[in-house]
C-alpha cells in the first residue's frame, strides 16, 4: 500500500519538475549565464574582436568610479527614481481607490482612459512627447496663447526642464499600469472590512491608511520592485526623448552603458559590462531592502 | 466552451510555430518575415552578378547607390544586381561590425558597407579582419580630393571608395541680407568679427539668426578650426585649452549666441526642422549635404547663394564636415566584382555621379567628374548659380588636418563645454579644461 | 422610491471631486494620444508648429509612409514575433507557475526564489553575451533570436503561480482517479479554468513583445526583419523628419496594442486580480 502510494507521488513529483524545467532552464541560459559572462567580460579590455584581461584586473571598475559622466548618469537615474516612483505610485493608489468606489459611474471608461498610455510603445510615446514639447510645438503655443509664457521656451534644451519632461513622461506612461495592480489588490479586499470600519466611525482617510494600505502591502512591494527595476534600467526615454542631452545632462545609466557598447561606435564592451554589473548589484540591493521592509508582517 | 478555448490556443500555438519554422528554415541570413524575397540571402551576393550593400539615408546615399547600380547594369553587366540593405543611421553599420567582431563571425555583413569617414580609421584598427583593402581597384586616386582620401587611406593602402563630399558651404539668404543693408560679397571669406556685425544687423532688421547649429554635437568648432588649418588633436593627444585658435573660436561662438547671431538647437532634428525648415535663419554653414534640406522650403527658391566660410583673420575659409565612403567587408566572396563595380562607378563614372547628384544631391569629390555639364548647370534654388561646380572647386582647397578616432568623443565634450558656457555662463578656459580632462579620461591618457 | 433617489443623488454629489479628478487625469492620459491621431493627419510643418485640429493630410502621409518604409513588412514581422512570443511564453510560464504552485515543496520554492533574481538582471548587461550566443547558433534575424531571451520571465511565472492558488486540488485528485495523467490535467482542467490569467498574461506579453526596441535593434539588423518600433525610430532618425509621416507610423505602431487591450480588457483585469491575491 505504502509502496504503491510512493510511486504515484514520485510520478507526480517528477511531473512537477518537468513542468517547471523548460522555464527554469531558459532563465538560467538567457539571464544567469549571460550575467556571469558579463562579469568575465568586465575584467577585460580591448575591442570586441580582440579582448584581453585588463591590467590591473579591476581596471574597468576603478575607471567607473572616476568617470564623472557615469557618476552623473547614476545621479540622474536616482533623481528620476526618487521623484518619479513615489509620485507615480501614490497617484496610482489614489486612482485605484477612487475607481474602486462601487457608486462611481462610468468606471470602465475612466479605467480604460487611465490605462491607455501603457498601450503605446516606449519609442512611440517618447516621440509623441518630444513633438509636444518642441520649441515651436503644441505645449509652447498653448502656454504662450494663455499668457503663461511670454516667448516659446526650449523645454528639452535646458537641463532642468528636460529632466522634468522625462519625469512627466514617465508618470504619464506608467501610472495606469500600476493602477491596474492596485485596483486588483483592492478588489481582493472584502467589502465587509470597510463596512466594519464605517460602523466604527473611522474617517475615509483613516480607513485608507489603517486598512487599505496595510492590506495592499504585497501589491505595493511588488509594484515598487517593478518600478525601481524599470527606472534603474531606463533607456528608451533617455534615447528617444532627449538623447541624453543637453550635454549629457539627462543621460541614464543604461543609456550611458549602451553608448559605451553600441551607441557611439566606441564599443568598449569590457567597460560597459563592468557598469552593467554595477547596475545589477544596485537593483539587487534595492529589491532586497524593499522586500525586507515590505515583508515585515506586523 | 472550455474545449473551444483550449483548441483555439493549441491551433494558434501550432500555426505560430509552423510559421516560425518556415522563417528559420531558410537559413540564418533570411528574415523571419516570410516575404517573397527571403529565398535569397541578403547578406551576401549569391551569384557572380550580385552584390549587397548596407547604407543609410533614403534621400541621399541610397539614390546614389541606385544610380551606380543602374549605370553598371546598363554599361557593363546587364545581369548585375545590387541588393541595398537600408539601415536607419550610420551607427547601425558601426554596430553591426562591432557585434560581428565580438562573435568572431563576419558572415552577417553585406559585401559592401557605407561607413562614416571619421570612424573608419578606428574600425580598421580594431577590426582588421572585417575589411578588405581595395588598393588593386582600377581607380585613378589622384583624381580625388586629398582631404577626402586622407580618411580612407590606412597604412598607405586604400580601403574605401569615396561617395559624397563634405566640403563646407556658407549659404546665405540674399534677400534678408539686402533687407539688413548687406550683401553676400561682404560675407565671402570675411572675419568672424565682421560676420557678427552683419549678423546683428540681420537679427535686428529681420528677426532671423544669421547662423544655427546643432548644439548637441557641435560641428561648428571643427569646421571653424579646419578653416584655420588646425585640429583639436596634436600628435594623438587632445589639443584644446592650449590651442589659442580653439579658445578664440569658442569665445566667438559664445559672443554669437549672446548677440543673437547664432542659434544653438537642441539636437539634429531640431537643427534641421526647427531652424532650417522652420525658417528661423538667414544663413547655414555646414557640409554641402545640408543643401537638400535647405531646398525643402520651396517658398525660398532663388533667395539663397553660397560662398566660403569666414575665418578669424579674414580670407576664404575651406573646411569639410561629415561624409562617407564605401568599404568592402571580409564577407565579400566576390572581391573582384566589388572592385570592378566600385572602380567603374564611384571611381569616376560621370553617369553615376550625374545621376547621384540629380536624384540625391550627392556631390562628388572626384575632380574630373565634377566638371560635367550637370555640375556646371545653374541651380534655380540658388539664384541660378552653378553651386555644384563651385563646391567641387572649393573641396580641392580643403587642407587635411590631424584626425583622431576620438573625433566624436571630442566633439561631444566640446559641445558640452559650449552649452555650459552659453547657458550657465561658465568660464571659457575652465569649461574647456573640463572638456579636455574628460576627453583625456576617455582616451585613457 | 423618492427617498432612494435622493440618497443616490447625494452619494453622486459627494463623488463630484472624484469625478473632476478622474476627468482631469483621463484628459491628460488621452490627450497625447489624441495628438498622435491629429498629427498623423497634418503636414510636417503643421505638426512642428503645434496644430491641434485634424488636418487633411492623412492619405498623403500614409502614401509617403508606404513609399519610405516597408510598413506591411514591419507590421507582419511585429505580429509574427509578438504572437509567437506570446503563445510560447504563455505555455512555458504557465507550466512553470502551475508546477511551482501545485507540486510545491521546499526545493521548488527555493528554485523559484532563485529565479526571481533574474528580474534584477538588467537588459544591457546580458545583451552582449546573448548576441554572441544567437550569432553562434545562427539565429540572427530570425524569430527565435527575438523571442528566446523573453520567453521565460520571472514576472509571468510569478503571475501564474499566484493565480494557481485558486485552482482546487480536489479537482486534480478527481481527475487522477478518472485516469487523466498529469499533462492531461494541465491541458484539460487547468488551462480552461485559468482563462483570465492567460488573457492578462497575453496582454502583458504581447505588449512587451510588440514594443521591444533595444534587443531587436541588436539582433534584427537585416531590414527585412525589422519591427514597428524600429520602423518608427528609422522615421525619426532621418536627416530631416516628416512629422506627419512619423506620427502616422506611430499610430500604426500603437493601434494593435490598443486593440489587444480593448478586446481582452475584462479578462485582463480579472487575471491581474488573481495574481495579487
Amino acid at each position: 500500500m505504502k509502496k504503491n502510494k510512493m510511486s504515484v507521488t514520485s510520478k507526480q513529483h517528477a511531473a512537477g519538475w518537468a513542468f517547471l524545467a523548460p522555464a527554469t532552464l531558459l532563465i538560467v541560459i538567457m539571464s544567469f549565464y549571460p550575467i556571469i559572462q558579463a562579469v568575465f567580460t568586465s575584467l577585460k579590455t580591448g575591442s570586441s574582436a580582440n579582448m584581453k584581461w585588463a591590467e590591473p584586473l579591476l581596471y574597468n571598475y576603478t575607471r567607473m568610479f572616476k568617470d564623472k559622466l557615469f557618476m552623473r548618469s547614476v545621479g540622474n537615474t536616482f533623481l528620476y527614481l526618487l521623484i518619479e516612483v513615489p509620485i507615480m505610485l501614490i497617484l496610482a493608489i489614489l486612482l485605484a481607490q477612487i475607481l474602486n468606489n462601487k457608486d462611481l459611474k462610468l468606471k470602465g471608461f475612466f479605467r480604460t482612459c487611465v490605462f491607455l498610455p501603457c498601450a503605446t510603445s516606449l519609442v512611440s510615446y517618447s516621440l509623441i512627447f518630444k513633438s509636444l514639447f518642441a520649441t515651436n510645438g503644441l505645449i509652447n503655443s498653448i502656454l504662450v496663447n494663455l499668457g503663461i509664457l511670454e516667448t516659446n521656451y526650449n523645454f528639452l534644451g535646458n537641463a532642468k526642464s528636460a529632466k522634468v519632461i522625462i519625469i512627466i513622461a514617465l508618470i504619464w506612461r506608467w501610472t495606469g499600469y500600476n493602477m491596474v495592480f492596485f485596483l486588483a489588490g483592492l478588489q481582493n479586499i472584502e467589502y465587509s472590512v470597510y463596512e466594519a470600519a464605517k460602523i466604527d466611525g473611522a474617517s475615509s482617510w483613516k480607513t485608507f491608511w489603517n486598512i487599505t494600505v496595510p492590506l495592499l502591502r504585497p501589491t505595493i512591494v511588488m509594484t515598487m520592485i517593478m518600478s525601481i527595476n524599470g527606472t534603474l534600467q531606463l533607456f528608451d526615454e533617455s534615447v528617444n526623448l532627449t538623447n541624453g542631452g543637453p550635454a549629457n545632462a539627462t543621460i541614464t545609466m543604461s543609456h550611458y552603458i549602451y553608448n559605451n557598447s553600441f551607441g557611439q561606435g566606441v564599443a568598449n564592451f569590457g567597460y560597459a559590462s563592468a557598469m552593467s554589473f554595477f547596475v545589477f548589484i544596485l537593483v539587487a540591493i534595492l529589491a532586497f531592502i524593499n522586500m525586507k521592509v515590505g515583508d515585515k508582517r506586523d | 466552451m472550455k474545449r473551444k478555448v483550449l483548441s483555439v490556443l493549441l491551433v494558434a500555438a501550432m500555426t505560430a510555430s509552423m510559421v516560425a519554422g518556415c522563417g528559420t528554415g531558410k537559413g540564418s541570413g533570411s528574415s523571419a518575415g516570410g516575404d517573397t524575397q527571403s529565398a535569397e540571402n541578403p547578406t551576401a551576393g549569391e551569384d557572380e552578378h550580385t552584390l549587397s550593400v548596407s547604407a543609410w539615408d533614403k534621400s541621399f546615399n541610397i539614390p546614389a547607390l541606385e544610380a551606380a547600380a543602374k549605370d553598371y547594369q546598363e554599361n557593363v553587366d546587364p545581369d548585375f544586381k545590387l541588393n541595398i540593405n537600408e539601415v536607419s543611421q550610420s551607427s547601425d553599420i558601426e554596430n553591426s561590425i562591432t557585434l560581428a567582431g565580438s562573435a568572431g563571425d563576419y558572415s552577417t555583413l553585406t559585401d559592401i558597407v557605407l561607413f562614416q569617414d571619421h570612424w573608419i580609421q578606428k574600425y580598421v584598427a580594431d577590426y582588421p579582419d572585417a575589411f578588405q583593402d581595395v588598393n588593386d581597384a582600377d581607380i585613378n586616386w589622384d583624381d580625388f580630393a586629398e582631404e577626402k582620401l586622407s580618411f580612407s587611406t590606412i597604412d598607405d593602402k586604400h580601403y574605401g571608395v569615396p561617395v559624397d563630399n563634405g566640403t563646407v558651404v556658407a549659404a546665405y539668404r540674399i534677400d534678408l541680407l539686402e533687407e539688413a543693408g548687406h550683401s553676400i560679397d561682404e560675407l565671402k571669406g570675411c572675419t568672424w568679427d565682421k560676420f557678427i556685425e552683419i549678423g546683428e544687423d540681420v537679427y535686428n532688421k529681420t528677426g532671423k539668426y544669421l547662423l544655427s547649429m546643432d548644439g548637441d554635437g557641435n560641428d561648428l568648432v571643427y569646421m571653424m578650426l579646419q578653416a584655420e588649418g588646425e585640429s583639436q588633436f596634436k600628435d594623438g593627444k587632445p589639443n584644446i585649452v592650449e590651442n589659442d585658435k580653439l579658445v578664440k573660436i569658442v569665445e566667438i561662438i559664445d559672443e554669437m549666441v549672446q548677440k543673437n547671431v547664432l542659434y544653438l538647437a537642441n539636437d539634429w532634428n531640431d537643427y534641421t526642422d526647427q531652424t532650417i525648415l522652420g525658417d528661423m535663419v538667414a544663413g547655414v554653414i555646414n557640409g554641402n549635404w545640408i543643401i537638400p534640406t535647405i531646398e525643402k522650403v520651396e517658398a525660398n527658391s532663388g533667395k539663397w547663394e553660397i560662398t566660403t566660410m569666414p575665418t578669424i583673420e579674414g580670407g576664404d575659409g575651406y573646411a569639410s564636415n561629415g561624409g562617407a565612403s564605401l568599404y568592402v567587408t571580409a564577407n565579400c566572396q566576390n572581391k573582384e566584382l566589388a572592385e570592378k563595380f566600385l572602380a567603374y562607378t564611384f571611381g569616376g563614372s560621370q553617369t553615376t555621379y550625374d545621376a547621384a547628384l540629380k536624384n540625391g544631391g550627392v556631390i562628388t569629390t572626384c575632380i574630373s567628374a565634377g566638371k560635367s555639364d550637370v555640375y556646371n548647370e545653374g541651380v534655380e534654388y540658388f539664384n541660378n548659380t552653378p553651386i555644384y561646380a563651385e563646391i567641387v572647386e572649393m573641396g580641392s582647397h580643403v587642407k587635411p588636418v590631424e584626425q583622431s578616432e576620438y573625433h566624436y568623443t571630442c566633439r561631444e565634450k566640446v559641445a558640452a563645454a559650449i552649452i555650459n558656457i552659453t547657458q550657465n555662463g561658465a568660464d571659457v578656459k575652465d569649461a574647456l579644461q573640463d572638456a579636455e580632462d574628460q576627453l583625456n579620461f576617455e582616451m585613457g591618457n | 422610491m423618492t427617498k432612494k433617489k435622493i440618497h443616490t443623488s447625494s452619494i453622486q454629489k459627494r463623488l463630484i471631486p472624484s469625478y473632476i479628478f478622474l476627468i482631469i487625469v483621463s484628459f491628460i492620459s488621452v490627450f497625447p494620444l489624441y495628438w498622435m491621431f491629429s498629427a498623423a493627419t497634418n503636414s510636417t510643418v503643421d505638426v512642428a508648429r503645434g496644430k491641434i485640429t485634424f488636418g487633411t493630410q492623412a492619405v498623403e502621409n500614409f502614401r509617403k509612409l508606404l513609399e519610405q518604409q516597408d510598413l506591411f513588412g514591419a507590421l507582419g514581422n511585429s505580429f509574427l514575433y509578438a504572437i509567437v512570443q506570446t503563445v510560447v511564453a504563455l505555455l512555458i510560464c504557465s507550466l512553470a507557475g502551475y508546477g511551482f504552485e501545485l507540486y510545491h515543496d521546499r526545493h521548488k520554492d527555493r528554485v523559484f526564489s532563485f529565479l526571481l533574481l533574474a528580474m534584477m538582471v538588467p537588459q544591457v548587461a546580458t545583451m552582449i553575451p546573448l548576441f554572441k550566443m544567437m550569432s553562434s547558433m545562427g539565429l540572427l534575424n530570425t524569430v527565435w533570436a527575438f523571442i528566446l531571451p523573453s520567453i521565460s520571465t520571472p514576472f509571468l511565472i510569478m503571475m501564474f503561480r499566484q493565480n494557481s492558488r485558486n485552482f482546487p486540488i480536489d479537482v486534480m485528485e478527481a481527475a487522477r482517479i478518472d485516469g487523466l495523467n498529469e499533462i492531461q490535467i494541465f491541458f484539460r482542467m487547468y488551462m480552461p479554468i485559468q482563462k483570465s490569467t492567460y488573457a492578462a498574461a497575453a496582454v502583458i506579453t504581447f505588449m512587451n513583445a510588440w514594443n521591444a526596441y533595444l534587443w531587436p535593434k541588436v539582433v534584427m539588423s537585416d531590414n527585412r526583419a525589422q519591427t514597428m518600433p524600429m520602423l518608427i525610430a528609422n522615421l525619426a532618425a532621418g536627416y530631416s523628419v516628416d512629422y506627419g509621416v512619423l506620427m502616422m507610423g506611430v499610430l500604426f505602431c500603437s493601434i494593435p496594442t490598443m486593440v489587444v487591450f480593448f478586446v481582452l480588457q475584462k479578462q485582463f483585469a480579472e487575471g491581474i486580480t488573481g495574481s495579487v491575491k
